[in-house]
């Protein structure tokens, strides 16, 4: 049995259905990310949990014990909101120690605490601090170190880390998942934003239109994109149109240019167009390249992004981009220039809907 | 006095020409004025330093006529902040359709500008000795408003009459901090264990404590300064303060003009003690709801 | 959560009570003059005064002056102190602040004692002296308003900016200040107008302690003398009131910037 199990939820607003059938289990101490675009329902699923929302139909068990009847305030859920929502009218010590009190807790024991949870945080030495005195990203921290102090059964991250700087972003998720791991909570994390879903995460669940489009590892969702909205939703990814050749032996072309997947292509026909997907940084236009595939094209655009050179090039009528690791005196492709990009035949995804 | 020196002198004299218009009225027609009364509160009619007319305050007359200014001030004040809350609640937090708030917006807006002597007289239409609401007790109810010792020329009928002002004011000035409130802090406690009741306790009422109290002393200062509405509900038989002061004014009644000058410090001391710490209160509100 | 709203409703309706019941009584009283039926008789006796009619006129006249110069006062003051002076933000405010701070009363008792006819600057020695008095004490009255509501509306444009652009395109003073600031802080103007009219319309201490006509001392007067005009005048100063209102919701409306109440 699964520590959170979430079967068959909807959610309504009016005649609006904005969560379908959502099954997930999640495993006590895992970390999970529900990733998507704003809208897609990953909000109201997490506002089910905390019991901000009540269910159109389905259940969701915390620890075997259906959550149906049960206020927010009697679910022992522990939540971060994106806005902060720390109590502007009480000091750091005084924000963290509101859950402690309010379950009726001795004062020596909210004190000492309190004290272990901002050590967690490395913000022991702002105790007395009021919320408006500190940078978000400290506000933030404390209300981790609020939200985690009752000792809660699960941990709830709405957004968390949007309302933050870039750098504060990923220094404050390194820290979380640190925390996170170290007391083997477990946690569900809402995001839009896929680098911050694939870095910290156990599981991903992409959602899109109200529903879990995947649902797996960072690895599986980044490299076996299960549908064309998983595939473009996370990481940057060329969608090529080809054309059927032999069904048979895999053949299809692009741009005239013939090559054969290692994927079975499935039942198509000669002729038929299929969608190929088919990441940057997969293939290469350098001599020593490996790779038992190759296109060639012609540049049609070559951008420094710094780490990388994203160069687009064309072949026939579809552009495919690639990119390559910056190095000084590399030289890199100029525009009209004809590469040749060498790439493995398994890279090559099919994406079917 | 070297060139720049000049160029910058001329720039600053410019800036400072520009307010000087300004500058003159406040002096002429602010300070000038306000500094007369106080230091010729300290003075005797031949010029010399005192503190006669201070002492000359605390005599049961003036006295009396300040502590049923502040009562009627703080019966008004107290009793328009609990209302105008409840009402701004209603519209901001009850979940009532928003064409209400709209509507007790603007009539704030309307009623609170609606003092002086027109609120007197309607008043007095109402609650008055022939007014409709005591007729319609007698005939109705059968209830002689007027035996059960209620008067409108009294400290309740004048606090009544206050509170028609008072408390659109409180709505108008505290709707605004309602709105403040936000949402994510209600369900962070929520999610923390708390109820309803310890949310409000602990979290929604510290918060907004600092714009009720300042609103709470706002409107002290507001009714401690208003004479119109008393002087035409009761002409000069109701002594608070500015009634006393008026006629000073008019006629010397204290037979003293350096003591009147004391009256009218101890007003601006009140009131200007009271504005004070709502202005202070508020900067401290609006720095939590940053 | 149902409890919540059965309270807000109760709420609602005592405070709507509270505030339409006066208003239904008083109309109610000023159709009584005549004895066993309703009628309009005493609002006609009040606009048959001679009184009501030159009050009137005279306190919507000082109004209007009290607007105009208020306006002159108030908008370069506010441009100057925002391009300017912005270190003396806070003691400005101050000042704008002091009306609500201090009485009214004690305000012109001052006025009283420092202008009067022996003093080096005699406005209470004559009559035009006087008005000129009454006016500025009402600019006084009306300038915690006037000032708010024109800094609110100056600072949605950005002064600094439109000053540089008027001056780059060789602008004198006045044209910047007449062409560019004015038309942009209209919306901000034209509400302090309204509050300082319905402040103007119904002052009561300040005329009545200078001895000028004004309609305050006249309907303190007929409230003394009459039974059934006064009603009739609370209503008509309501209906002023509202309009007044009425007309500076429709301002901030068509502008977004609302003014608040200092």
């Amino acid at each position: 049995m699964s520590f959170l199990e979430l079967s068959g939820i909807q959610k309504s607003f009016g005649p609006v259905q904005v969560v379908h059938d959502f099954d997930m289990t999640i495993e006590k101490g895992e970390f999970v990310s529900f990733l998507g675009p704003s809208g897609c329902g990953k909000t109201t699923v997490l506002r089910m949990i905390a019991g901000f929302e009540t269910p159109s139909g389905g259940t969701i068990r915390i620890n075997g014990k259906n959550q149906e009847s049960l206020k927010p305030n009697q679910r022992n859920i522990g939540m971060v909101f994106q806005a902060y929502a720390l109590f502007p009218n009480m000091t750091v010590h005084d924000n963290v120690a509101f859950g402690l009190k309010i379950a009726g807790m001795n004062k020596a024991a909210v004190d000492a605490r309190v004290k272990e949870m901002l050590g967690l945080i490395h913000l022991g030495h702002l105790a007395d601090r009021f919320p408006y005195q500190m940078s978000g990203g400290q506000q933030q921290r404390v209300a981790l170190a609020r939200a985690l102090a009752p000792k809660p059964q699960v941990l709830l991250l709405d957004e968390p880390l949007s309302a933050l700087d870039a750098k504060i972003r990923v220094s404050l998720r390194e820290e979380i998942r640190m925390i996170q791991q170290q007391l083997g909570i477990t946690t569900v994390f809402v995001t839009h934003d896929q680098e911050e879903a694939l870095s910290i995460s156990d599981r991903i669940v992409v959602m899109n239109s109200g529903r879990a489009d995947q649902i797996g590892t960072p690895f599986d969702i980044y490299n076996k994109p299960a549908t064309r909205f998983v595939a473009s939703f996370v990481g940057t990814l060329n969608l090529i149109e080809a054309t059927v050749v032999d069904p048979a032996s895999n053949r299809i072309s692009i741009g005239d240019q013939a090559i054969t997947l290692r994927e079975p292509l499935g039942p198509v026909k000669a002729g038929d167009t299929v969608s190929l997907a088919l990441r940057p940084e997969a293939g290469s236009i350098a001599e020593s390249a490996k790779g038992d595939t190759a296109l060639t094209g012609q540049v049609v655009s070559s951008n420094f992004l710094g780490s990388v050179i994203r160069t687009r090039m064309k072949v026939g009528d579809p552009v495919i981009s690639f990119d390559m690791f910056n190095a000084p005196g590399l030289s890199p492709p100029a525009v009209g220039d004809v590469v040749t990009l060498r790439f493995t035949a398994s890279d090559l995804l099919i994406i079917r809907e | 006095m070297s060139a720049k020196q000049a160029i910058d002198f001329r720039k600053t004299a410019i800036d400072w020409l520009g307010i000087l218009p300004f500058l003159l009225f406040a002096v002429m027609f602010l300070i000038a004025p306000t500094l007369y009364l106080v230091t010729g509160a300290f003075l005797n009619p031949a010029g010399e330093f005192t503190f006669d007319n201070i002492s000359g305050l605390f005599t049961d007359k003036i006295l009396a006529s300040y502590w049923i200014s502040i009562r009627v001030s703080l019966a008004s004040s107290l009793g328009g902040a609990f209302i105008g809350f409840f009402l701004a609640w209603a519209v901001v937090l009850g979940g009532l359709p928003s064409w209400i708030r709209s509507s007790l917006l603007t009539f704030s807006g309307v009623a609170s500008n609606f003092a002086g002597v027109p609120l007197a007289f309607a008043f007095l239409a109402t609650l008055g000795r022939t007014g409709l609401v005591t007729l319609l007790l007698r005939d109705w109810f059968g209830i002689n408003l007027y035996a059960t010792g209620f008067n409108l020329l009294s400290f309740i009928g004048l606090t009544i009459t206050y509170m028609y002002f008072q408390i659109p004011l409180m709505v108008l000035i505290i709707t605004p901090a309602l709105d403040g409130l936000k949402k994510e802090w209600r369900e962070a406690a929520e999610i923390l264990g708390a109820t309803n009741t310890q949310y409000w306790m602990k979290v929604a009422l510290p918060i907004l404590f600092p714009s009720i109290l300042g609103t709470t002393l706002l409107l002290f200062a507001n009714a401690f300064g208003a004479i119109a509405t008393a002087y035409s509900l009761t002409g000069s038989t109701f002594n608070i303060v500015p009634i006393q002061l008026y006629a000073q004014i008019r006629g010397d009644v204290l037979h003293n003009p350096n003591l009147g000058y004391a009256l009218a410090l101890g007003m601006i001391v009140i009131t200007g003690i009271s504005n004070l710490i709502y202005i202070w209160l508020r900067m401290r509100a609006e720095r939590w709801q940053k | 959560m149902k409890t919540q709203k059965i309270g807000a409703w109760i709420a609602v309706l005592f405070g709507a009570s509270y505030f339409i019941i006066p208003l239904i009584a008083t109309f109610e009283f000023s159709l009584r003059m005549r004895r066993g039926e309703y009628s309009f008789d005493a609002y006609r006796s009040v606009f048959a005064d001679v009184q009501f009619r030159e009050s009137f006129s005279y306190s919507i006249v000082m109004a209007i002056l009290t607007i105009v110069f208020g306006v002159l006062l108030v908008v370069p003051t506010a441009y100057w102190v925002r391009l300017r002076l912005p270190q003396m933000r806070p003691f400005v405010e101050f000042i704008t602040l002091m009306p609500l701070v201090i009485p009214a009363i004690v305000i012109v008792f001052g006025y009283l004692r420092l202008y009067n006819s022996s003093s080096f600057i005699p406005f209470t020695g004559s009559a035009r002296g006087t008005d000129l008095l009454l006016m500025f004490s009402f600019m006084t009255l009306s300038l915690p308003y006037m000032y708010r509501s024109v800094d609110t509306a100056m600072r949605t444009i950005d002064v600094a900016t439109l000053t540089e652009a008027a001056q780059s395109l060789g602008a004198s003073w006045p044209t910047i200040m007449f062409k560019c600031i004015f038309p942009n802080v209209m919306s901000g103007v034209l509400s302090g107008a309204f509050i300082t009219f319905a402040i103007v319309i119904g002052e009561f201490t300040m005329p009545s302690l200078l001895n000028r006509p004004a309609f305050g001392p006249y309907l303190q007067l007929i409230g003394a003398n009459r039974a059934y005009e006064p009603p009739a005048l609370a209503i008509i100063a309501f209906a002023i009131t509202w309009a007044s209102m009425a007309l500076l919701q429709l301002v901030s409306r068509f502008s977004k910037s609302a003014p608040s109440k200092p």
